[in-house]
């Protein structure tokens, strides 16, 4: 776990995503059918336990934002300063992984083509600045291929050939 | 006793073939490099190796996923001692006396150490695990409506404020776990919850791939965000466990295997807190002391085997249960059931001779660590220093595999992205994963039970707090939570304080303050 502490800024946008997720948990449940028509009781109503944690929430997150504020939320103290370039190497692996596992994965290729090509990509991708420093970047994307091409075709044998697996 | 040692026996040899072992010796082993590589935890080994177990059978599959959650704990205390990062979070109290031996140049003495610790771990959680179940059983046995809920509310309330460092924010996360169970049809009309006429909702969210997006995903993410960091290994000396070690440390040994194991029986804890545990423990009940963080042969002891004596622990409460005492036992537990395996308090009325099976998969997963503990450091070695950049693209494909194969559903595989994601965010805010883990698989029981008691009672609400397990867990709960509100703790700690005063020594006067060094 990452033990740096958020700001209390932090806490007070997340208690107050809590709270708005528990006013929503909360409506939803009473809206819910009580399934009278069913002559349930109204004790097993559907929405009886969704709606006590919708309550439960709302109290946690309010007490997260009470105590976010006293902790100075509001004076600006800890407010967060985004760098995308701080962020590029988060934003490339989700970028690259959403990319196979929605744009790839089911839509046409093998799944073991499609493990290869995601794995030669990410592994250049992410060794790009160290290759291209080094000026090795051919033998670096040839690397990658190769790994990825073992790699897609291992997972693919262990996986459906050996252990009968289905796969994507 | 002898009906229970008759079936640990027959356990034994039912498991004496060569596919079963050879299938303990590569779980193991697995589980050992995921343990042992950062990023990496037990939690989404047993998760991804559930899947490859789909089609084996029952004991096989069983098996397998408890010698890699073995392997995986034990596992972690490679990378703590030689480069002082924890390979999973139950090994982050290894690193400090783990890796100052290394820096003395004794990192072989600091792997034998762990490795006997773990072996002596497991094998006193194993003891608990054989002697505890029946006896869990039987009392759970007496568990109604009105108990089961206060379990999982108990389970919730306990993990949130065990794990993670701010209890409000546990509770949160095992909250928020609980309104996820709740997606999906209900157990009592089969009626629609929150799925927005979305049919894939009305399944509910699978567990596993939550957990292996929880878990997976967002420890890819992790991992990748951060710029990789050159591998310094320390160099080691012979591996072999000193029989010394043993004899010099037994109370430890036993306080921690104990300490771990009772650890491992409180739902949704988990070995991390195991092993801070044991190691506090040891080092206030040590004459050393001040060798503890600089290399205490004691404190590596204290947390390999509380660490390891949790696992058996954990697998307690999901058999007698059903409700898990770790994250990785959550993904057991599941693993159970997808098995036709039915964990709770019938178990020992039905299945007794599972249980001993259980049992026996330790004893497997303890022997094989400890061939691997001797045998394989320079393999270890040589893996821990493969770049991650190389090995997290390759977990992120199992994650997909993982996810999708339970049900063959690619909405599953998008449950997982969203798990990965919040859980990656979340974790960024000091949001403990444990908790929402166990709100997930106890949020059935909760909302059954909860509504059952209410029809039986008529919505009277006195059952509830007088039968005396009930009574008992409310307490706890109660107890616990406001145990963290400051006004109430200073009460608490003056009102301890006060009653506790006739029974504390008092010094003599003349008493030299030189008699109690090491307090």
């Amino acid at each position: 776990m990452d033990d740096r502490k958020p700001s209390a800024f932090a806490d007070l946008v997340s208690g107050s995503c809590w709270v708005a997720l528990a006013a929503a948990i909360m409506i939803g449940s009473w809206r819910m059918d009580r399934l009278e028509h069913l002559q349930a009781s109204i004790y097993s109503a559907p929405g009886i336990v969704p709606g006590l944690i919708g309550v439960a929430l709302a109290l946690m997150g309010l007490v997260l934002m009470l105590r976010a504020w006293w902790a100075g939320a509001l004076a600006g103290a800890g407010r967060p300063r985004f760098a995308w370039s701080e962020h590029a190497r988060l934003l490339t692996a989700v970028a690259l992984c959403l990319a196979f596992a929605i744009g790839l994965v089911g839509r046409g290729p093998p799944f073991w083509l499609a493990a290869a090509i995601f794995i030669a990509v990410t592994v250049f991708a992410f060794q790009f600045p160290e290759r291209r420093a080094a000026r090795t970047l051919l033998r670096g994307a040839l690397i990658a291929v190769v790994y990825g091409l073992v790699s897609g075709y291992a997972v693919h044998y262990v996986f459906q050939e050996l252990f009968l697996v289905r796969l994507p | 006793m002898f009906d229970g040692l008759i079936m640990f026996g027959h356990s034994i040899a039912s498991f004496a073939t060569p596919t079963t072992i050879l299938y303990a010796l590569v779980a193991t082993l697995v589980g050992l490099v995921i343990g042992a590589l950062p990023g990496l935890t037990a939690t989404m080994g047993v998760a991804l190796m559930t899947t490859m177990t789909l089609t084996l059978q029952p004991n096989d599959a069983i098996l397998i996923l408890i010698c890699t959650y073995v392997g995986a704990i034990y596992g972690g205390s490679r990378s703590a001692i030689l480069l002082n990062i924890p390979g999973t979070p139950a090994s982050a109290a290894s690193c400090l006396d783990g890796y100052a031996l290394a820096r003395q140049g004794l990192a072989g003495r600091a792997m034998g150490i762990a490795t006997t610790g773990s072996v002596l771990g497991t094998w006193i959680g194993m003891f608990f695990l054989a002697t505890l179940t029946p006896v869990l059983g039987e009392v759970a046995l007496k568990f109604g409506a009105y108990e089961f809920f206060w379990l999982a509310v108990f389970g919730v309330v306990i993990s949130g404020n065990l794990t993670g460092n701010d209890p409000l924010k546990g509770w949160i996360a095992g909250f928020l776990g609980l309104f996820i169970a709740t997606i999906g049809q209900e157990g009592l009309y089969a009626h629609d919850r929150f799925t927005f006429g979305y049919h894939d909702l009305s399944g509910g969210i699978a567990l596993l791939p939550a957990l292996v997006g929880a878990f997976g995903f967002a420890e890819v993410l992790t991992v990748m965000r951060d710029k990789p960091r050159d591998v310094i290994l320390n160099s080691f000396d012979a591996v072999i466990p000193r029989i010394r070690d043993v004899l010099q440390y037994w109370r430890t040994i036993i306080r921690s295997g104990v300490i771990g194991t009772g650890i491992g029986i409180i739902p949704g804890v988990g070995e991390d807190v195991a092993a801070w545990s044991s190691y506090a423990a040891a080092r206030r009940a040590s004459k050393e002391k001040e060798k503890f963080g600089k290399g205490s042969v004691e404190g590596l002891m204290a947390a390999e085997t509380g660490d390891n004596a949790c696992v058996p622990g954990s697998v307690i409460p999901v058999l007698t249960l059903a409700v898990p005492g770790s994250a990785p036992a959550a993904v057991l537990l599941a693993a159970m059931l997808i098995h036709g395996v039915q964990p709770g308090p019938l178990i020992m009325v039905n299945s007794p001779q599972f249980v001993f099976d259980v049992v026996a998969m330790m004893l497997i997963a303890s022997v094989a660590i400890l061939i691997y503990g001797l045998t394989l450091t320079r393999l270890l070695v040589k893996i821990l220093q493969v770049p991650q950049t190389l090995v997290m693209p390759v977990i992120f494909v199992l994650c997909v595999v993982g996810s999708f194969a339970l049900a063959s559903r690619v909405f599953d595989i998008y449950v997982m992205l969203f798990f990965g994601i919040a859980g990656f965010l979340l974790r960024r805010l000091n949001y403990p994963m444990a908790p929402l883990v166990l709100g997930i698989v106890l949020g059935d029981l909760l909302d059954k039970n909860l509504r059952r008691g209410l029809v039986l009672s008529d919505g009277d609400l006195t059952p509830f707090f007088t039968r005396p397990i009930s009574v008992v867990l409310f307490l706890l709960i109660a107890g616990t939570v406001l145990l963290n509100i400051p006004v109430f703790h200073r009460a608490a700690v003056s009102l301890w304080a006060y009653v506790s005063a006739p029974f504390r020594r008092t010094k003599r006067p003349d008493q030299p303050t030189s008699r109690r060094p090491h307090d």
